[in-house]
């Protein structure tokens, strides 16, 4: 006999409601539509540099770095010392291959090295790689700006340099360079190739040359100064203590050592997200509660009238949380599209390189989960928001009401 | 008989337990205009509420329509109400954010058996037999209070209720617009047959109703 609590005029009158009130309606919109854009837009954001830095490192460094102790205890070689290579490379090998949680690992023979173009001479470190296992633990195919991967480094006298370092010693692909070892010994070299990892600390310095090549200048025949692995669960890293403990003469790094920085940079970022998007909304959603607050405490008699002509409490709580559903659903819209804009206009922006980071534009992503996730919150907080006055308002009894005149 | 009401007690325990009614007892016909009269605080506004099922903890027996109050639902309450009885109070109490029509048409909207056409076409009608066909579209809070008034005893009849409470309907208007408010009142008894019950301070209206009842310190004379 009578309408469902979700009828038109149900929605007629919610509607009126807010229509009355257009300002302060606005105004409760526009904060769910902050709250939400500046969750979406921070979270693709910092999620976007989170991403980008991973990706950067971990796939240009290895999981876990194995070289020999007294390598890490003077980590600055002087120049024209000996390499401090891997004694017994044998079992650190079986180890490796025996154990689950390995993906790969790689020899590699670093020395530093001077490096001398036609222009300038810098310092560099030349890693010699061995071309098929290195294929193994650095996707370079990606990275290359120009010219030709590891399979290049066959080619004796192949030098594959960062994009930063090879700027400075402003060569490109093709050029000729001069290497300078330790020991004295010259090396005509050949550019084969330029990448980027987009990270300074990278693109600086990091040369690839083939290994074999390398351990023939050096006089150093078969030998090695680092084992690289790489992980299945990179959060594991309980082999590098393993390792420690079996053979003695050798210490290890793992990505976590080697990369403090961006891995409190990333926890300082999830938290900067959360807690200014937790913080807007909150701010959002108590002004709607507040909206409404004031809306049932200045229409009392109207809603007892409106129960006196039949409506019942249920289509009070109704009529009242619609009207904070459609700020909340208007305003979460609205910041969908405008965080899409707004994270569009960041994709394009372009990025001045830093000391730190080499990207062309800002690293920014634009994950449709998030895009719900902001939706969802917003209209979840003004839900929330909503529901304790309209509760109020549902309360009231029509006869105290008109009678207390 | 519409309205049969047996020893109606009616206790208040604010600020502390005390009886308000005291076994009320009356019976109203179909089609009678009845004023309830009596000084400020001898409770007309009391029995009113409870003899339109606003307020339905009291002692004795009510029955509206031959239906027994306490027997029906709080939920089923409403629905009765909403069928059978027209509210008018001292204050319109017209909603300020709906248009004049729109006010009328509310109760008929939340029943939800006649269509908006319909219901509106309704609110029309009546709207003209109050006098007030030229202010359909106005906001209602631009009304004065005689018009306002007006167009609340139209929203009172929209569902076409039997019964008709109104609890002091000309409290606050001038003398014109009382008589212009109780003429209308009178007619809706006369030419529609409903039954009006209202409470009043006003002599020319208690005395010129069908019946009047004087209540002195909760208790009706008879
Ligand atoms: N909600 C309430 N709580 C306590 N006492 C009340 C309440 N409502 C009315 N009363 C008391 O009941 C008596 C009758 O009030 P009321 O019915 O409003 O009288 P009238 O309408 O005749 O002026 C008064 O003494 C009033 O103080
Ligand atoms: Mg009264």
């Amino acid at each position: 006999m009578s309408t469902p609590i979700y009828s038109k005029t149900n929605l007629f009158i919610a509607w009126q409601y807010l229509s009355a009130r257009k300002k302060q309606s606005f105004l409760a919109m526009l904060g769910v539509m902050l709250g939400v854009t500046t969750f979406i837009v921070m979270i693709n954001f910092m999620t976007g540099v989170n991403d980008f830095l991973d990706d950067a490192v971990f796939n240009g460094s290895p999981d876990i770095i194995i070289a020999s102790k007294t390598k890490a205890e003077s980590s600055k070689q002087v120049f024209g010392n000996q390499l401090k290579t891997i004694v017994d490379v044998g079992s650190i090998d079986d180890l490796l291959s025996k154990n689950e949680n390995v993906q790969s690992f790689a020899h590699q023979l670093i020395t530093p090295a001077i490096l001398v173009s036609s222009t300038t001479q810098l310092p560099g470190s030349i890693n010699g790689v061995f071309p098929d296992q290195e294929q193994q633990m650095v996707d370079l195919e990606r990275r290359l700006i120009e010219g030709n991967g590891f399979q290049s480094l066959l080619e004796e006298n192949s030098i594959i340099l960062g994009i930063s370092l090879a700027n400075r010693l402003k060569v490109s692909v093709g050029d000729e360079l001069k290497m300078i070892l330790p020991n004295g010994k010259n090396a005509k070299l050949k550019v084969s190739g330029i990448f980027s990892f987009g990270i300074t600390t990278i693109d600086n310095v990091r040369t690839y040359f083939s290994a074999s090549t390398l351990q023939k200048l050096l006089d150093q025949d078969q030998k090695i100064t680092h084992v690289h692995v790489k992980l299945k669960d990179r959060d594991d890293v309980s082999l590098k203590h393993q390792i420690v403990e079996q053979i003695a003469s050798i210490a290890t790094e793992d990505w976590k050592d080697s990369n403090k920085t961006i891995v409190i940079g990333n926890k300082v970022r999830d938290i900067l997200t959360w807690s200014v998007s937790f913080a807007l909304l909150l701010v959002a959603g108590f002004g709607i509660f507040n909206i409404l607050n004031i809306t049932v405490i200045q229409k009392r008699k109207d809603i007892a009238v409106l129960k006196t002509m039949g409506y019942s409490s249920k289509d009070i709580v109704f009529i009242f949380l619609v009207q904070s559903l459609i700020i909340g659903l208007i305003g979460a819209v609205l910041g969908l599209l405008f965080a899409y804009v707004i994270c569009y206009m960041i994709s394009t922006t372009p990025l001045d390189t830093s000391d730190f980071i080499i990207v062309e534009t800002y690293p920014i992503n634009f994950k449709p989960i998030y895009f719900c996730m902001g939706f969802a919150f917003g209209v979840l907080t003004t839900i929330l928001a909503g529901y304790m006055p309209s509760k109020k308002a549902s309360k009231v009894d029509p006869v105290t009401i008109i009678r207390g005149l | 008989m519409i309205i049969k009401a047996s020893h109606i007690d009616k206790y208040f325990d604010q600020p502390e337990r005390h009886q308000v009614l005291h076994g009320v007892s009356l019976e109203i016909a179909q089609g009678e205009l009845v004023s309830i009269y009596g000084e400020s605080g001898s409770g007309k506004s009391t029995l009113l509420y409870i003899l339109s099922t606003l307020d339905t903890d009291f002692g004795g027996k009510l029955w509206i329509k031959d239906q027994n109050i306490k027997d029906v639902s709080a939920g089923d309450l409403t629905n009765f109400r909403n069928q059978h009885i027209g509210f008018v109070y001292q204050f319109h109490y017209l909603l300020p954010e709906f248009d004049v029509l729109q006010n009328i048409m509310l109760p008929a909207m939340k029943m939800g058996v006649k269509t908006k056409e319909q219901i509106k076409e309704d609110a029309l009608l009546l709207l003209q037999e109050v006098g007030m066909q030229d202010f359909a579209k106005r906001p209602s809070y631009q009304l004065s209070g005689g018009q306002q008034q007006r167009v609340a005893i139209a929203r009172a009849l929209i569902n076409n209720p039997d019964l008709i409470v109104a609890d002091e309907p000309t409290g606050n208007l001038d003398q014109k617009n009382t008589e212009m408010v109780f003429d209308l009142l009178k007619k809706i008894t006369e030419e529609k047959g409903k039954t009006v019950i209202m409470a009043t301070h006003n002599s020319k209206i208690y005395q010129n109703s069908h019946r009047a009842i004087e209540m002195i310190d909760g208790s009706v004379r008879l």
